[in-house]
């Protein structure tokens, strides 16, 4: 057993927990976030995407020993209040999600994707990536779509408020 | 022979499209009032009400629920394909940490938990009636939690375990000691048929427990006789499984003071899991309470009873605490119940013009160790005409046993594989004999003037416009501009190749369903309905029905599904039924309600029902300014009359057929074989479509799962050792976002005569074609190479010695 402090959506969790305990068990079973799906035991489906220390990682491939002193965030954490992060709201809007099992880790991977790219994406560019994240429902046209349509919004955002942006 | 349906028929069941009409027939005046007041929301791209809960990670999956004092299950699985259990020695696993219990096959018997009652044999009128050879009941092999005497595939459930932890319970199930007897097997579906294969069943010792000809044999027999030409073709339209990315999971929860059973398990339909596990566990089912909300996916794989979902509560009963088993990944590639495998070997006639004349269709059908489900092929053999007109046929269906999991309805049971191989009689025909291929397919559609149109084998088609659709898929896909994007893709070393193939399909499904609709007095509306979705947007799609009815903002409009407590009667989700069943009783019970407002208001205001009018959620008093709302009629008189709360049944029996076209264009790389599509373009007739921002997303999904049967997916099996070599997403290929392309897809609606609202069915029409499109279009690229037809998936491996062999590569 180890005592494992993790930062998740801004609030510190510190728990006893066995050594092959894995992050995404300590996210759903010992902090009780279940959002973060678990899809298969290989690290092929990306259900379980979350950011580590503002990357995203699949959970199911990090042990929370590892992840001890570092922040994370998950699919609960992304919205500001009442106000869904622009990436959830295109999901939404472009009907990107059917049973919703793999969308919280479609979305975090997506989020990270805009950033990494600073919003500069293409179709290309967007399937070759999000090839990590495996959804059965959708044939993945409408995810694309969200997803470019967020990175659209990114690059007109950097626009309007380039300082901002930057930060 | 006789054929059972044609026996069948006369006094029995005359199709509702085949009767007079008579006075009965016409619309009632709230079915009217149906027609007339829908279609504000109905028809427009809602986006989502559940979304905001699946975006935002509030979504409630069965594994998401824990229970206090929870328990969890392991279970001890077949590692071969065929063995006797001679014995179960539980003592190590006992003694294990953790370890509470260890449940077994002679536990069962001693308990006297009974097998699950899949009732797998199609029941309803129009349904194609399969039976043993001899013409009675087939024999479909008991299905008990954990079987007694032998194991009939890898990964057959033979123990339970239940331990503190997950993990102790995994370290306790490799504790549990089986004396194993093995035995010879067999997975092949021909070779389970084949004479001296391997008994899987005593009661069947061929294998062959279904076999029964629907048709006209001598009228067959006599226009193959006449014919200028006969095509013949041998097609094995391969095993897959549903890859749902939820795993299946439950948790079962028996509380002794009140004696009732709790199950936490998604599946495609709560009423159904209730009413068969309570037979399971011999308990009536009212002391079974089923919740299945969030359900990650299903495609038919979820629709029958799980053996776990059963072995959770009888487990929680024993140790007197809540009980947990969630499958790993590996556990679904073994144990999900399985889709298509269907061998088929056909024969068509043709005159000398290109007409079809008649077709001879043997389907053989792999169900695996026990019969769960003979809709695939039932629900086949009421297609093998396809779209085209011809006029006699006759089909052999037969169903069999093997060393294999059991299969189930998967993504458009049954159609696929009947549509598969009617489009690929289609192509061989036309290379064959010198036909084009369009221009044979098209003098040989059945046209809109034959409508409703019964096929050879009985099915009797609705309505459709077949041409009108092939047509317009030609026409959007720029099948004419093929040529120069086909030049282009040479000069970058790819060969392009294009695929066309119409489908029509058919909906059935359990023909009940039951609408509760309450007016709140919180300002909104409630409505209790027994189907499941598993992602096809219910909660908007049947709000926005309501909605339209009730005059209503969708927003006001809220649907209760999954907890068997408040659902008592649904027939859950299958069979693209959802909507046409569950619009229509929803819009019935809506005029129900309409009619009991008026009521009420006519009272209020001292009037006559006839006196008063409704418009925009607001009861009025003809010819004057009285006026009073909904819900604030419900409020004013819940204290005189009750609640304003409606309930209504309906049954349907009559089934719909979804028709329409695909195209297909795939580049293949000319030194590795490897295929990309580059453009997929489809045409669904769905009937009258609710919300085509949902249909369109539910195409879109059936045309993934078909392209990735006929492209990648395959639950390969060891011929030598009968294990299955598909065990986790790194050996079975899934469509990804870099492989499938961007969909140009198009609704038609010509709305269906069957049912007031005028729906067909959508989604599956999006798989039904993929298959034969993809060959075809695959077949087509090779064609340089003398390559006449190719096995499924169309990997890079099978396309590169195609392409090296210049012959059918297999």
């Amino acid at each position: 057993m180890s005592r494992v402090t993790i930062t998740i959506n801004g609030k510190a969790e510190t728990r006893d927990v066995e050594d092959r305990t894995l992050l995404v068990q300590f996210i759903r079973e010992h902090v009780g976030l279940t959002g973060t799906h678990v899809g298969c035991d290989t690290t092929q489906c990306g259900a379980c995407t979350v950011h580590l220390d503002g990357r995203a990682v699949k959970s199911c491939t990090v042990l929370a020993v590892a992840a001890d002193g570092s922040q994370v965030m998950t699919i609960e954490g992304l919205a500001d209040g009442a106000t869904l992060h622009p990436m959830q709201q295109a999901f939404h809007e472009h009907h990107g999600l059917q049973c919703g099992y793999c969308t919280p880790g479609m979305i975090m991977a997506s989020v990270d994707m805009v950033r990494r790219h600073d919003g500069e994406l293409d179709e290309h560019t967007v399937r070759h990536e999000l090839e990590g994240n495996i959804c059965r429902c959708t044939g993945y046209h409408n995810i694309v779509k969200a997803v470019l349509d967020a990175a659209g919004k990114h690059r007109a955002a950097k626009t309007a408020a380039p300082v901002e942006a930057a930060e | 022979m006789n054929s059972p349906l044609k026996t069948a028929a006369p006094g029995a069941i005359v199709h509702p499209l085949k009767q007079p009409k008579s006075a009965s027939a016409e619309l009632s005046p709230e079915m009217k009032l149906v027609q007339e007041a829908l279609f504000k929301h109905v028809g427009k791209p809602i986006p989502r009400k559940e979304d905001g809960r699946l975006i935002t990670g509030k979504g409630r999956f069965s594994d998401d629920f824990s229970l206090p004092g929870q328990t969890y299950a392991a279970i001890v699985r077949s590692p071969y394909p065929h063995a006797r259990i001679n014995g179960v020695d539980k003592t190590e696993a006992l003694a294990s940490e953790g370890v509470l219990l260890v449940l077994t096959g002679e536990d069962i018997l001693a308990d006297g938990i009974k097998d699950v009652p899949h009732n797998p044999v199609p029941s309803t009128n129009f349904d194609m009636k399969l039976r043993a050879k001899d013409g009675s009941h087939a024999f479909t092999g008991p299905h008990f939690l954990l079987p007694a005497d032998k194991a009939r595939h890898v990964g057959e459930a033979v123990a339970i375990v239940v331990a503190e932890t997950a993990a102790q319970a995994a370290d306790g199930a490799e504790k549990v000691m089986v004396d194993w007897e093995e035995l010879p097997f067999v997975t092949d579906t021909a070779k389970a048929a084949a004479p001296g294969a391997p008994t899987i069943w005593d009661e069947v010792p061929d294998n062959v427990f279904i076999d029964t000809t629907f048709g006209d044999i001598e009228g067959t027999n006599r226009a193959f006789e006449a014919a200028d030409h006969v095509v013949k073709g041998d097609f094995h339209i391969h095993r897959v499984t549903g890859v749902t990315m939820e795993p299946r999971a439950s948790l079962g929860s028996y509380d002794p003071e009140t004696k009732r059973y709790t199950l936490y398990a998604g599946s495609g339909g709560a009423v159904r899991q209730k009413n068969e596990l309570s037979k399971v566990l011999g308990i009536e089912p009212k002391d079974l309470r089923v919740l299945s909300f969030d359900v990650g996916g299903n495609f038919g794989t979820r629709n029958r009873v799980y053996v776990e979902f059963g072995l959770v509560l009888w487990a929680s009963r024993k140790i007197g605490r809540p009980v947990k088993f969630t499958a790993t990944r590996s556990e679904s590639f073994l144990t999900d119940y399985q889709g298509r495998d269907l061998v088929v070997k056909a024969e068509l006639a043709l005159n000398k013009d290109g007409k079809f004349l008649a077709l001879r269709s043997d389907n053989l059908s792999n169900v695996g160790g026990r019969a769960v489900s003979l809709s695939p092929l039932s629900k086949g053999s009421g297609l093998i005409t396809g779209s085209y007109d011809i006029p006699f046929a006759v089909l052999r269906a037969r169903a069999v046993f093997s060393n294999t999991m059991c299969t189930q309805a998967y993504r458009s049971s049954g159609r696929p594989e009947v549509t598969f191989v009617i489009e690929r009689m289609c192509e061989l025909a036309a290379d064959q004999l010198g036909f084009d291929k369009l221009e044979l397919r098209r003098m040989n559609l059945v046209p809109p003037s034959s409508m409703p149109y019964t096929n050879a084998v009985g099915s009797v088609y609705d309505s459709g416009e077949y041409e009108k659709n092939m047509d317009r898929a030609l026409e959007i896909s720029e099948w004419n501009m093929f040529d120069a994007r086909k030049a282009e893709a040479a000069t970058r070393g790819k060969i392009l190749g294009r695929g066309f193939a119409n489908y029509v399909e058919s909906s059935i499904g359990t023909p009940k369903e039951r609408a509760e609709i309450e007016i709140k007095e919180d300002g909104n509306i409630e409505v209790i309905i027994g189907t499941q979705p598993s992602g096809q947007g219910h909660e908007t799609s049947f709000a926005q029905v309501v909605a339209d009815m009730i005059q209503v903002p969708v927003e006001k409009v809220w649907i209760v599904i999954g907890d068997t407590d408040i659902v008592s009667v649904g027939g859950g989700s299958h069979s693209g039924r959802s909507m046409r069943h569950a619009g229509t009783v929803m819009a019935m019970a809506s005029a129900d309600l309409l009619a009991e407002g008026r009521k009420r208001a006519a009272e209020l205001f001292g009037s006559t029902p006839d006196q008063i009018e409704f418009e925009g959620a607001v009861f009025k008093l003809k010819n004057s300014n009285q006026t009073i709302d909904i819900f604030e009629l419900g409020r004013r008189t819940r204290a005189s009359h009750g609640k304003l709360r409606v309930i209504r049944d309906n049954e349907m029996h009559t089934p719909v057929f979804p028709n329409g076209a695909a195209v297909c264009e795939v580049e293949v790389d000319r030194d590795t074989g490897h295929v990309q599509i580059v453009r997929y373009t489809t045409i669904d007739d769905v009937g009258r479509c609710i919300n085509p921002l949902i249909v369109h997303g539910q195409t879109h999904g059936g045309i993934a799962q078909g392209v990735g049967q006929a492209m990648w997916e395959l639950c390969a099996i060891d011929p030598n050792s009968g294990q299955p070599l598909a065990g986790s997403l790194m050996d079975y290929g899934m469509p990804r976002s870099d492989t499938m392309p961007t969909f140009n897809c198009e609704i038609a609606e010509v709305f269906s005569p069957t049912n007031p609202l005028g729906i067909k069915a959508g989604g599956e029409g999006g798989t039904t074609p993929a298959l034969a499109t993809v060959v075809n279009a695959v077949v087509d690229a090779l064609s340089e190479f003398g390559v006449k037809d190719i096995q499924m998936p169309v990997t890079p491996a099978t396309v590169w010695r195609a392409m090296n062999n210049g012959r059918k590569a297999s």
